[in-house]
């Protein structure tokens, strides 16, 4: 069993307003919070959809279980399906930590820009010199034009909350 | 050359006609360090110590999903007007998909995952081995330049995606295709039986939507069969579905690779310690170099099961007690023990299999539980050599509307009408599978205290 840690789940989804929607958002915004040095309870390797910690998903899953956090899968209209976690017990959460306006931005913004972004950020990290470009021609049909740019749009709005690791310069708008 | 020629258990005779360019240069690639190390992975790992039949390799395997991949190709050709470069790459790819996989394959990964070493993921390795070196100066060399990212970039699903993706990765792709037959053939195993040539006869192909979350993104096209397939297909699932409790996860299997990575996680520890001295090995043992220098893929290459089975027999002269207890254990077969902590909890919660959902959430709840105090018990022991080790996993025999992926992660059924459905509104076997899981304790069979601590705390939760 791969380090459980719903504690850790818990906070990011009351961070991020106390509802995710889709475990690509949750993925995602755990990632920007550990890539910006917000969170350190979970290690992320890159796949084909972008940054995944495979500790975050079995945690995710065993809070689930435990009742310690709520997930309801529901379908999608595409085909798919998708879970929406859901953290009640709200209290001690600090609205207007660099954390929770991290989170809660991330949170509402669209699953695929915040993939495309944490994808991003994640390769910048990895040292290409051109992300967006990497990015692009990684994830072809979701990188579309308009997406792009507000993944950028994203990552400059993202890039205000004062964080210990900013978002690398190269990746803003 | 002209045409040269492999028998293979599965498929009989293959042939590499060096006419061609893309086979004269996947020979080529066959002749290639990388690809001659392949020989010397057991495609299965420890499997061989329950089936000893199973000691076919990775090399064996590799040249199959080429030569399996080649028929499905055939089934791109006659669909589609796309026969560019596209084929090439996909067919190289399917070629090299494996070749990055380290020593007795997913237990190697797992102490990669524990000590974060990045070489021990096998796409990892993979993805390294086929960009740079040797693969990567053949494709880039006798192919075109850039040939060796646009493979690697199909393996890791990153680019265009079109039809030919699919014979690398899909529900019907060319390695599942191979290893599902090979498997079975090399192990013995009478079940799990495929009807591949019919399945082939009944390939077609379609477009199927994907999304990210709750959002769509686009379609793309995919293999799905046709309505005559239907049986095939549930046989397909099915037999896939059975070699995991039967092979994959056979407990025994399972407690050896347990064995074999408390093995490597403490000889990588005992290096990053400077206490070298202690593992028995000489520092330079292709090990030793590996846990000094994890991100080398020269010293990655340098390891196999050969290396390790060699190294055991040093290993159990070590001063370090896991080392050289878990390594004679090894070698001579004499595992841990293991309890079956979900068949006991199953049994009490739900003696009759009701598969009532109240029951299975008790049963799921109550196993992780137990796994989580097993866990803390061991982390609390003073000794050094573990004394209980857990153990879980679990296999979905089919995904209901495909997951999180969507349609690509289903069998897609075109009807008679022509539209796509899930096979599951077809079949009725593939609707009511259930998810496989295990939950399992391994123990030293001498230490009655350890099982009574596992049935202690499996009592505890019952309870």
């Amino acid at each position: 069993m791969p380090d459980i840690r719903i504690e850790e789940v818990r906070n990011i989804i009351r961070d991020a307003g106390g509802r995710v929607v889709g475990r690509t958002r949750l993925q995602k915004i755990a990632y920007l919070l550990s890539a910006t040095g917000l969170d350190d309870s979970f290690r992320f390797a890159y796949k084909h959809y972008g940054p995944f910690s495979e500790e975050l998903a079995s945690s995710a899953k065993f809070g689930a279980l435990f009742g310690n956090l709520d997930e309801r899968q529901d379908q999608t209209a595409w085909g798919g399906t998708y879970s929406i976690y859901t953290v009640t017990d709200m209290e001690g959460v600090n609205q207007g930590t660099p954390r929770s306006n991290l989170a809660t931005l991330a949170a509402t913004a669209d699953s695929i820009e915040l993939e495309l972004a944490a994808t991003a950020v994640f390769l910048a990290h990895d040292g290409y010199d051109d992300p967006w470009d990497e990015t692009a021609q990684r994830k072809p049909e979701k990188a579309t034009a308009v997406r792009l740019a507000n993944a950028k749009t994203l990552l400059t709005n993202l890039s205000q909350v004062n964080v210990p690791n900013p978002i690398p310069p190269v990746l803003l708008a | 050359m002209a045409i040269q020629r492999v028998r293979d258990p599965v498929h009989n005779l293959i042939e590499f006609d060096t006419h061609d360019e893309l086979e004269r240069v996947v020979w080529k690639l066959l002749q290639s360090r990388p690809f001659q190390r392949l020989r010397r992975v057991k495609q299965l790992g420890f499997s061989e110590l329950v089936y000893p039949g199973a000691t076919h390799t990775r090399f064996a395997h590799s040249i199959g999903v080429f030569h399996t991949a080649r028929e499905l190709m055939e089934i791109v050709r006659k669909k589609t007007d796309d026969q560019g470069s596209r084929e090439k790459i996909a067919l190289a790819a399917a070629m090299v998909h494996d070749v990055g996989h380290g020593p007795f394959s997913h237990a190697f990964e797992t102490v990669g995952k524990r000590l974060g070493l990045k070489l021990a993921d096998h796409e990892v390795m993979s993805d390294e081995l086929i960009r740079n070196g040797e693969i990567a100066e053949i494709l880039n060399t006798d192919i075109m330049a850039g040939f060796a990212s646009n493979v690697a970039n199909m393996i890791k699903k990153e680019g265009k995606i079109t039809l030919h993706n699919s014979v690398v990765s899909s529900q019907f792709d060319a390695d599942r295709l191979d290893y599902m037959q090979r498997d079975r053939l090399m192990t013995g195993s009478e079940h799990a039986a495929i009807d591949l040539t019919w399945l082939l006869a009944n390939l077609d192909i379609g477009e199927v939507t994907t999304g990210v979350d709750d959002t769509a993104v686009g379609s793309v096209p995919t293999f799905v069969i046709g309505p005559k397939a239907i049986q095939a297909a549930e046989s397909y699932v099915l037999g896939l579905f059975q070699l995991y409790p039967t092979i994959y996860f056979h407990k025994t299997t399972r407690g050896a690779e347990k064995l074999f990575a408390e093995i490597l996680v403490q000889l990588v520890k005992l290096v990053g310690d400077a206490a070298e001295e202690k593992t028995g090995l000489p520092s330079k043992h292709p090990l030793i170099k590996f846990a000094k220098e994890p991100e080398s893929l020269d010293t990655a290459l340098a390891l196999d099961d050969t290396v390790v089975w060699g190294a055991l027999q040093l290993l159990c002269e070590a001063d370090d007690p896991i080392l050289s207890q878990f390594s004679a254990r090894l070698l001579n077969r004499k595992l841990f023990k293991c309890y079956d902590i979900r068949a006991e909890i199953t049994h009490r919660f739900d003696p009759h299999n009701s598969m009532d959902l109240q029951n299975i959430e008790k049963i799921e709840k109550c196993c992780a539980s137990v796994v989580v105090k097993l866990q803390e018990w061991q982390k609390n022991q003073g000794g050094v050599v573990p004394r209980i080790i857990t153990d879980e996993a679990e296999r979905k025999p089919y995904k209901a509307g495909g997951g999180s992926n969507g349609h690509t992660e289903q069998i897609n059924v075109r009807t008679d009408g022509g539209e796509l459905i899930d096979i599951r509104q077809r079949s009725e076997i593939v609707k009511s599978l259930s998810i496989y899981r295990l939950t399992r304790a391994y123990y030293d069979d001498s230490d009655a205290d350890a099982l009574q601590v596992i049935k202690n705390i499996v009592e505890g939760e019952i309870a």
